[in-house]
């Protein structure tokens, strides 16, 4: 995707870009480092923030649409996460990376809304719109027991083949990890910091989460 | 069965290293003379596989408009312009 505000390499003049003094001027954001980006979007170069939403756009819907598994309620979680993520970039420390910083708030969003949709289940009996004891109970074991939920055509399409099947069937703590690691290759040692989980419990989510995922696997292949 | 202590089994950090092709030759050469390890490594590395080629996912067109519709860009004095 192209940004119309950067030409040849060369940011323009937008009232906003203009109050940066020349020598600070981001030449090639597209080239930059995430760090340096960063700085240019918290002295106020909106070109800046365009690029952190066009390089992170895609993992971090990926990570929580498959986290998820509903395309409209990602997106949803998605923009919620690049907005607080925006919002707050003053706040954000340099010493951690940045991938580490965004996928942490947009795996706390995902991790929230299927707790409270647990919740939800849990007290209720069943789904919110359930009317009958039928309903109640076809609807508290579709979101209750760690099944998945039925997609719709597309996220059927996306979503539908065994591997990310499997995927769903993982509990959410260690799709996370799964995910995080083999998925977008961050180190245990990041995704520790992520998820504020001990190193150890982050290398035993994911060595119990593939040996869940290989024998769901091999029941499929059998 | 009781492992030869000089020899022992592969652990599971020393098969996800061998899937990324970084264990040392040494522990690699275990895998020559252990079946038991050699298949679960290969079905680890196919796995392993399998999740790396996993596609990426786009929200739908537009995303960045409206996340920035949303978004306080600060200017160099400290508050925001809008």
């Amino acid at each position: 995707m192209a940004w119309p505000t950067t030409v040849g390499g060369e940011c323009t003049s937008d009232g906003r870009g203009a109050a940066i003094g020349a020598k600070d001027r981001p030449g090639n954001l597209a080239g930059a480092s995430d760090q340096q980006v960063v700085e240019w979007a918290k002295d106020g170069h909106e070109p800046a923030f365009r690029e952190l939403v066009r390089r992170y756009e895609r993992p971090v819907f990926s990570l929580v649409y498959r986290m998820v598994r509903d395309r409209a309620l990602a997106e949803d979680l998605a923009q919620e996460t690049f907005i607080k993520v925006l919002n707050g970039i003053r706040s954000y420390r340099p010493e951690f990376k940045f991938s580490s910083w965004i996928f942490k708030i947009a795996n706390n969003a995902a991790i929230d809304h299927l707790r409270r949709r647990e919740l939800d289940t849990l007290s209720l009996d069943g789904a919110p719109h359930a009317q009958t004891p039928e309903e109640m109970q076809a609807t508290s074991l579709q979101l209750g027991s760690g099944q998945e939920s039925p997609l719709d055509e597309v996220a059927a399409r996306e979503l539908g083949s065994h591997i990310e099947r499997a995927i769903a069937r993982l509990r959410p703590e260690y799709r996370a990890c799964i995910l995080l690691r083999h998925v977008e290759g961050h180190s245990y040692e990041e995704i520790s910091q992520m998820l504020d989980l001990p190193l150890g419990t982050v290398k035993t989510y994911i060595h119990r989460g593939r040996n869940e995922l290989r024998v769901y696997l091999e029941g499929v292949n059998e | 069965m009781v492992e030869p202590l000089r020899n022992p089994h592969l652990t599971p950090d020393e098969i996800e290293l061998w899937a990324q092709g970084l264990l040392g030759a040494a522990r690699v050469m275990h895998l020559a003379d252990c079946g038991e390890c050699l298949t679960a490594a290969e079905r680890e590395r196919k796995l392993l596989r399998d999740l790396v080629q996993l596609p990426r996912f786009g929200p739908e067109f537009g995303f960045a408009e409206r996340v920035m519709a949303h978004v306080r860009v600060p200017t160099p004095s400290g508050d925001f312009g809008r």
